[in-house]
């Protein structure tokens, strides 16, 4: 790397940090409400602990991990030093600063609206501000993302954009367009209530705003795991990719697809007609193809890797993929988790068998499952994979790194399976606490106690996570030059379509108006469709 | 580049286009005329009624006749932040005078010594939606509903201006014993949430009184009317909903708790 290494290690190191944080409250959230420890006196400490959680889980944490990842990215993959450091450091500055605002009110009890929002309630002006400062330095990455691709493009006329760098950018694509959503509720309709300017809000409208970020969010924490299994696994493992054009078009097609599908997040809600629910539900599973295109050729890549280690048969081979290394290990966990909560998801999208599990557990062992298992373990494997770069030549104990893995997984899967159980007998979430001394409800304690000790298995991979990095030290040799992964047929032609954005972004933004165009105008123009809003904590 | 290349990749762009938008057509069809078809309310009315009704457009439901919404109205009053804004002075003093008249219940600086809630300290909005209520009907007292029909709104705010400006009491004697789960944590499986989540403790919602040092039989009083249906100015059914599964007995424990409690400034 060039220029870049600090920066990407400050935002590296904040966001790990922030996670262990947010780790060590959702154990504790655990814990307070399983039978193992007495109802919480003052359950808004619980909701409190909620909002903190979800806020640098949702927010914080992947932004700056995808921020570090694409700078990274950019010195690595086009081999040369990142346009504008100036201004990347302002815009982590900006994400640091923002976090430290939210984390004060979030802190004195002023702002327990949980990551979501959802007026009326309404917090301190300076939780949202401090979340607003995070989505502008977040944009600051956007505008780089595009500037140094766009100068690499006229040094390199006619060349193809590396792998890494298409899906690096198309991300921050993705990031910007759906970031607006949130930022409009923010700034139109919540801070003039926060501020007192106003003291009703239109709550239909907020949620269907909200609705335009939280959906699409889910793919931008998404995009770097996906990067990885392209650009990083089939190198890891001694194989190469089966295909570099299914890989630039599970990324365009996650850029058009992903954005204009947030209202399947609102299929209980009345202020949406039942029509667009519908559409958005038939959007939201085209969603599954970029998936299975994904699953699907990583797996050839992975069979690429056994067939040249000597691997026969028609699954025999499975047996002579290099199980002894850390990336297949987490790639396999990943799919595995990937899988189960898919196949989750498709439940949640459908607009009738949303019914049995809306609001229930179930959603939350879905996007748990989904994001902090699939997604962050692959975030694990950034960090690892890059170390050595970022701190010269650093050696990492591929044991402990193995022992973390497996730590993730089994507690991931101790936290959420049970959820997704008791998620179908209808148990609610957010709870502070369950009174399991009623006959009815007895029987699904245990489940609770499951995931407090999942709960704390994940509290111990993260800590070992940060220790093994922490531990890190530099060493005299220099860091073998960093690679990613080679097709199976390199330099081939790329199309035009699939060396750019603006066709993708032209879709994107069309569908987004054919998708949301009428709810939102609709809302915007009806009358008498505010509330009063609600304070937290102002009393 | 060369030519096929060129004639490839326009036909890529085109198919993904044509694909997207023959996509978009088919399951906006789907969505707005053939499912909404297959339901009787929702096509009675015709096809456009059907896109309309799918599209999330409001129905206009003809206006019921006037009794009706009466008999089955709980409160007029619409609560909002801009009601707890500090008064100035003048509307205090105003208040003052105003509230000679509520002496002999609420007593001279608005603690109660008649089994009357006690005023001082208490909440704007709250007093306001009250004498509001009185006036509309939607809260029955033979005596409360004569005193404030002649009240003007300015009265009204002037009145819970003064209240709320008088200083919360330090009753005597010590808090009753520990903090009734109920108010600390409700009862989830009979979806009664905790008092203090509303009435101060926990959280403080606008329009719910603060209750500590209030007289055990009002509280008392005022739980069992709304676990009858006998007072219904409560939007939402919110108290009537919390008081119904109560037992005699919770009600004597809660009432005793509030009652016994010291309020400190601020309530909290």
């Amino acid at each position: 790397m060039f220029l870049a290494r600090r920066l990407v290690l400050a935002h590296f190191w904040v966001a790990f940090a922030a996670f262990a944080a947010a780790v060590a409250l959702g154990a504790w959230q655990m814990y307070v409400r399983s039978p193992l420890s007495p109802w919480i006196d003052d359950p808004e400490l619980y909701y409190r602990s909620v909002t903190a959680h979800g806020t640098v889980m949702a927010y914080v944490f992947p932004t700056l991990v995808a921020m570090g990842f694409g700078y990274a990215i950019v010195e690595l993959a086009l081999k040369r030093p990142l346009i504008g450091l100036r201004w990347a450091w302002a815009g982590f500055w900006l994400v640091v600063v923002g976090t430290l605002m939210a984390s004060v009110p979030m802190a004195a009890g002023r702002a327990s609206v949980l990551y979501t929002f959802y007026p009326p309630l309404i917090a301190s002006p300076f939780y949202y501000l401090g979340v607003v400062l995070v989505v502008v330095g977040s944009w600051v990455w956007v505008a780089l993302m595009g500037i140094n691709l766009r100068v690499w493009k006229r040094d390199h006329p006619g060349a193809t954009v590396p792998l890494a760098m298409f899906g690096n950018v198309a991300a921050a694509y993705l990031w910007a367009w759906t970031s607006i959503g949130a930022a409009a509720e923010i700034l139109v309709l919540i801070l003039p209530v926060a501020l007192g300017f106003k003291d009703t809000i239109d709550v239909g409208l907020a949620r269907v705003l909200f609705s335009w970020t939280l959906h699409a969010i889910v793919y931008f924490w998404l995009m770097p795991t996906y990067l990885v299994f392209y650009v990083i696994v089939p190198r890891a493992i001694g194989g190469r990719l089966y295909s570099d054009t299914m890989a630039r078009v599970a990324f365009v097609l996650f850029l058009v697809f992903s954005m204009p599908i947030g209202i399947h997040h609102l299929f209980a809600d009345p202020e949406v007609g039942g029509g667009f629910k519908f559409v958005h539900a038939v959007f939201t599973a085209m969603v599954t193809v970029p998936t299975l295109l994904t699953i699907f050729t990583i797996v050839a890549s992975a069979e690429i890797a056994a067939r040249l280690r000597g691997g026969k048969g028609l699954v025999g081979w499975v047996r002579a993929l290099p199980w002894d290394n850390p990336m297949m290990l987490a790639v396999t966990f990943s799919f595995v988790m990937l899988g189960f909560g898919g196949a989750g998801g498709i439940i949640n999208m459908s607009y009738q068998l949303n019914q049995t599990i809306h609001n229930t557990q179930w959603v939350t062992g879905h996007f748990h499952l989904i994001f902090g298992g699939a997604i962050v373990i692959m975030y694990f494997m950034v960090a690892y994979e890059l170390w050595p770069q970022l701190v010269q030549g650093a050696q990492l104990s591929q044991r402990l790194i193995k022992a973390q893995l497996w730590l993730w997984f089994v507690g991931m899967m101790v936290l959420t399976v049970p959820w997704h159980w008791v998620g179908l007998l209808g148990m609610p979430r957010r709870m502070a606490y369950f009174d399991f001394n009623d006959a009815a409800l007895h029987a699904q304690a245990w489940t609770v106690v499951a995931s407090a000790i999942g709960g704390f298995i994940l509290l111990a991979s993260a800590l070992l996570f940060v220790g093994i990095l922490a531990g890190a030290r530099k060493t005299a040799r220099s860091a073998e030059p960093f690679t990613f992964s080679v097709a199976v047929h390199p330099g081939a032609r790329v199309l035009p379509a699939l060396n750019g954005f603006a066709i993708w972004v032209t879709l994107m933004v069309a569908l987004t108006v054919v998708n949301y165009g009428f709810p939102i105008a609709q809302l915007v123009l009806l009358e008498h469709t505010s509330v009063p809003a609600i304070p937290i904590g102002a009393r | 580049m060369g030519e096929p290349g060129d004639r490839k990749n326009g036909k890529w762009v085109s198919r993904s286009i044509l694909f997207l938008a023959a996509m978009s057509v088919a399951s906006l069809l789907v969505g707005f005329v053939l499912l909404p078809g297959t339901q009787g309310d929702f096509s009675a009315q015709g096809i456009w009624a059907s896109i309309c009704r799918a599209a999330g457009v409001p129905l206009r439901r003809p206006a019921g006749d006037a009794a009706t919404a009466l008999a089955t109205r709980s409160t007029t009053v619409l609560l909002d932040r801009s009601m707890q804004r500090p008064a100035d002075g003048d509307a205090v003093g105003r208040g003052a005078t105003l509230a000679l008249q509520c002496t002999m219940c609420h007593g001279a600086r608005g603690l109660s010594e008649a089994n009357a809630p006690n005023l001082a300290g208490q909440y704007e909005e709250v007093i306001v939606k009250q004498l509001l209520d009185f006036r509309h009907g939607d809260r029955q007292s033979a005596i409360m509903q004569a005193l404030t029909r002649n009240l003007s709104e300015r009265d009204t705010t002037d009145l819970a201006a003064y209240y709320a400006y008088l200083p919360r009491p330090s009753i005597a004697g010590e808090p009753v014993g520990d903090m009734p789960a109920l108010v600390r944590v409700g009862d989830p499986m009979r979806n009664v949430a905790p008092c203090a989540s509303c009435h101060g403790g926990i959280d403080h919602k606008l329009g719910a009184p603060w209750l500590e040092g209030m007289p055990r039989e009002y509280l008392g009083d005022q739980l069992r009317a709304f676990a009858q249906g006998v007072r219904t100015n409560d939007s939402h059914a919110q108290m009537r909903n919390m008081a119904r599964s109560l037992s005699a007995q919770e009600i004597a424990s809660i009432s005793a708790f509030y009652a016994g409690r010291t309020g400190g400034p601020g309530g909290r």
